[in-house]
């Protein structure tokens, strides 16, 4: 069962298998709840729509064809939807509600300016437009080729292209006090 | 289509969209633009550049799944028409399990038979006391056939109602 393809799983959860289920669960959670944290930038939210997700994949088990799509590109299709969906909804994300790091935690110094670190990166991309967020979310950090990319989105490559010059050159500004600060700590 | 020529304005382009990283540029244009960086010092400053912003992305933030999060999703699984769930190799019928389904295939006698005696003395017990509560009203046969023929309406409307199916709104079947 391990080495079943998706479809293959896919076909065996319309059965009701929860062996398939659980596999299913194994190889893909992990993924759409990083694409869903780096699009909304809240970990209940990303939690809510993984789950959403796989009510997705429950729901439409018994319908799915095999070979008309790739299922994972079609699971970053519904996740990236369910995030654009809930961020028009919610509108403009308020990057200022990004908790800020605990003044006395007790990690070591050069943790804490890494998390801080962190926080001003997830705040530059929480800043981004939702569509550009999206085309660098689904690139840079899941690993999506331009094409798919394209196919998820439904747009051409050319304009996921587009998305990426504007969205990394945003970030390139919003970050440039941090690389300079990092760059001179680590002599990159 | 493999793209053979590869300026430094397209990769810079490239690098602009995509990164230093040359697994994730446009694989028709990948060999080209390899190729490029291999004999161009102002291609490689290109590439270095986008690489300290490449890892500073790599910086952000992961997320990790709640202790929960993958139990919630199991249980809104979709189950076996029987409802039981079906997974090979999993179900290990017990000896006793094993005689009682070989002798009785299509389950124990005893569910059957234990309505069948139920519903036998719910009978009893509702005849026994509608007739007594006949005679403490000193009510006659036809009384009571009268009566019960006014309430018939709504008798139906109540039966029709118990025994009407339950519509679930199921939305997420769209």
């Amino acid at each position: 069962m391990n080495d079943a393809s998706d479809d293959e799983l896919v076909a065996r959860v319309a059965l009701g298998d929860e062996a398939a289920c659980r596999l299913l669960v194994d190889r893909h959670l992990t993924r759409m709840l990083a694409l869903a944290r780096r699009m909304l930038g809240s970990q209940a939210d990303a939690e809510e729509v993984a789950q959403e997700v796989f009510l997705r994949v429950w729901t439409h088990a018994s319908r799915w064809e095999p070979g008309r799509a790739q299922f994972g590109t079609w699971l970053h299709r519904v996740a990236t939807n369910l995030c654009l969906d809930r961020l028009r909804r919610h509108g403009t994300e308020d990057i200022d509600s990004i908790p800020e790091p605990q003044s006395d935690d007790p990690t070591p110094h050069e943790e804490l300016e890494r998390s801080d670190l962190a926080r001003q990166v997830d705040r530059a991309l929480q800043a981004l437009p939702a569509r550009q967020r999206a085309a660098v979310t689904l690139t840079h950090y899941q690993g999506l080729s331009n094409i798919e990319a394209a196919e998820t989105l439904g747009i051409s490559v050319e304009a996921v292209e587009s998305l990426l010059g504007r969205a990394r050159r945003q970030l390139r500004a919003a970050l440039a006090t941090e690389r300079d600060e990092w760059l001179r700590k680590t002599g990159v | 289509m493999v793209k053979n020529d590869m300026t430094l304005a397209r990769l810079s382009e490239l690098v602009g969209a995509y990164g230093a990283s040359a697994v994730r540029w446009p694989e028709a244009e990948r060999v080209a633009a390899e190729a490029l960086l291999a004999g161009s010092a102002d291609a490689r400053a290109l590439v270095a550049e986008a690489r300290e912003l490449d890892l500073l992305l790599d910086m952000a933030p992961s997320a990790t799944a709640s202790s929960d999060l993958a139990a919630r999703i199991m249980a809104a699984r979709p189950r076996a028409a029987s409802g039981r769930i079906v997974s090979a190799g999993r179900e290990r019928p017990g000896l006793w399990r094993a005689i009682a389904r070989l002798v009785w295939p299509y389950g124990s006698p005893a569910f059957p038979a234990g309505a069948l005696a139920a519903s036998i003395m719910l009978g009893v017990t509702f005849g026994a006391s509608f007739s007594s509560s006949i005679a403490a009203f000193g009510l006659t046969t036809t009384q009571v056939a009268d009566s019960a023929a006014t309430a018939t309406g709504s008798g139906e409307q109540l039966v029709s109602l118990a025994l009407a199916e339950n519509d679930y709104p199921e939305d997420w079947k769209q």
